[in-house]
């Protein structure tokens, strides 16, 4: 692994029957940050993880994890190499506890099928699922089956968590506490790679901010170069008059 | 937190125990009841092991009862000199390496399919099974083929296959037990729940799911050689049987799909139920069976072990609040 990224996207574009998803995309990703990628609806932001973790193939362009090409590499090798993904609209296994669907990241993933228990645990931990460990993931609010994807996620040993959305449908309580996750996941050595609207939560936790609009990056910078950037104030923050 | 198997493992040994006396103690026509119990509820084991854990219901199993079948009989009439104590493992071997061939040759294609697309295209696979078995006059389909007896002349036939169907049943069992209980059997339920988000998490969905198949197909096979001799002659119609395919959906429903118990009792009850209760209603018996399956479906959607795990949950909400 390069000592600067953990993740490279090179040049990396899709289109779906001519429609351009992503264009031409890089960047490269620190080893230990938070990067948040932000942008409208329809930008491109669930299609670039989706490339990412293989579940979509590019029309062109390469992603390298750790140094190793995986574009074209089946989902599940990917997902052992180290990369774990919570999903933007919660996918549980709806007929197995908490514990158990933490317990299946923790067999597979990048965990091998070593410390299985004591990773489960570490993973529901993170999460604040403890109390909820017995329960059905059926039986959960929206809160918490977001925490249980990200403790899945984490369960995998993923050195680089792609959280989509996890704050989406969240009240203000339950945004803090799972802002309070992704810190306390990022202080345990992951990466995180955040996509996220709720601005408020992204500048605060966020050391990167990366602007998609229509499938290009308009922006790469820290949260605060970012929210000045007048092309990205066009596209996606807007200005305070034009809201008011 | 996890429960304890000793408590099933010593529920499990006392009932092996007790249908173990089966043929000392039943009438005739009861031991024939038992022995149609004990081949279900091993076909229901081993359906399951693929339609059950791993979600991926097939419709045409059948298919590897007559491949089994078939090829087991045709290579021990090829080999009649052999000594007789070597023919059932001839077969067996013959019959599970038959349906192993089979089934890897069509796992790729057949499972890309997934919900009712894969559960018709293997009913489509038993009946292409069925019409080349009937219509290649080397399979002998149409004619019927004898195969030879196994069972020792100082045992009454019945009672052999009665305990073979036991122990097959009871080995079956425990490598549903094993799967269940594993890395790969994990790996099935959540393919079972969502496939794609399985994949994500690392789970080789594709390999699992091939594997799953072989053996599922590979332990029907092997059940179907026995049942091949417990008929002593088999003709196309007798083995390649819709009814079969769909009894073993039936019995993962009716005792709990994606359990380890739920095709036994499935198995035990639809078999009890049809061949000793509605079977004396003559031709009523069908229109009955069909009412009490849908009435059963209708009224414990998680089987029967579903409803008591409900019940059980429901229970201290009844307790007086005293």
């Amino acid at each position: 692994m390069s000592a600067t990224s953990i993740l490279q996207v090179e040049r990396l574009s899709k289109s779906f029957r001519g429609l351009q998803a992503i264009a031409d995309v890089s960047f490269a990703i620190t080893p230990g940050s938070i990067t948040s990628i932000i942008g409208p609806n329809g930008a491109g932001k669930s299609t670039l993880f989706n490339l990412i973790t293989g579940y979509l193939a590019p029309t062109a362009g390469m992603v390298r994890f750790k140094d190793r090409p995986i574009t074209g590499m089946a989902t599940n090798r990917i997902a052992e190499l180290g990369i774990g993904r919570a999903f933007q609209i919660a996918r549980p296994f709806r007929d197995l506890s908490v514990r158990e669907n933490v317990r299946i990241g923790a067999l597979f993933g990048k965990a091998g099928a070593r410390d299985v228990e004591a990773t489960t645990r570490r993973g529901m931990e993170l999460a604040s699922l403890i109390p909820l460990a017995d329960q059905p993931a059926s039986a959960l609010t929206v809160g918490q089956l977001r925490h249980l994807e990200v403790a899945r996620a984490i369960a995998t040993r993923a050195d680089l968590l792609l959280a989509d959305e996890p704050c989406a449908g969240l009240n203000p309580t339950e945004t803090a506490a799972m802002i309070d996750v992704l810190r306390q996941i990022r202080s345990s050595g992951v990466t995180v790679l955040l996509v996220e609207h709720d601005m408020p939560s992204v500048m605060e936790v966020s050391d990167r901010l990366l602007v998609l609009d229509a499938g290009t990056l308009i922006a790469d910078g820290s949260p605060h170069e970012v929210a000045k950037d007048p092309k990205v104030i066009a596209a996606y923050l807007g200005t305070p008059d034009a809201s008011s | 937190m996890k429960r304890s198997p000793v408590p099933i493992v010593l529920l499990v040994a006392a009932g092996v125990v007790l249908l173990a006396l089966g043929p000392f103690i039943l009438p005739p026509f009861y031991v024939r009841v038992g022995q149609l119990m004990l081949y279900s509820a091993g076909l229901g084991l081993a359906w399951s092991i693929l339609g059950g854990f791993a979600g991926y219901a097939s419709f045409g199993h059948a298919a590897f009862i007559g491949v089994g079948a078939f090829a087991a009989g045709l290579a021990e009439n090829s080999l009649s000199s052999l000594p007789s104590i070597l023919v059932l493992p001839l077969g067996l071997i013959v019959g599970g390496g038959a349906c192993a061939i089979l089934s890897a040759a069509v796992a790729y294609p057949i499972l890309r399919l997934r919900g009712t697309f894969f559960a018709i295209a293997m009913l489509g696979v038993s009946h292409v099974c069925a019409e080349l078995t009937n219509n290649i006059d080397f399979f002998q389909g149409s004619l019927g083929l004898n195969l030879p007896a196994v069972a020792p002349a100082s045992m009454d036939p019945a009672n052999f296959f009665y305990w073979l169907y036991l122990v097959a049943g009871l080995i079956v069992l425990l490598i549903a037990w094993q799967i269940r209980r594993s890395r790969f059997g994990a790996g099935l339920l959540s393919i079972r729940e969502d496939e794609d988000t399985a994949r994500m998490l690392g789970v080789p969905t594709e390999r699992y799911k091939r594997l799953a198949f072989v053996v599922s197909a590979v332990l029907t096979g092997l059940l179907g050689v026995l049942y091949a001799h417990s008929l002593g002659y088999i003709t196309t119609d007798s083995v390649y049987r819709d009814d079969t395919n769909l009894s073993l959906i039936v019995y993962s429903l009716l005792g709990g799909m994606g359990t380890l118990f739920g095709p036994v009792i499935g198995a035990f009850l639809l078999v009890f139920v049809t061949q000793v209760i509605l079977a004396r209603l003559l031709d009523f018996h069908l229109f009955a069976t069909g009412l009490l399956l849908a009435v059963l479906v209708l009224a414990a959607p998680g089987g029967i072990i579903g409803l008591v795990r409900a019940l059980r949950r429901r229970r201290p909400d009844m307790a007086p609040a005293e």
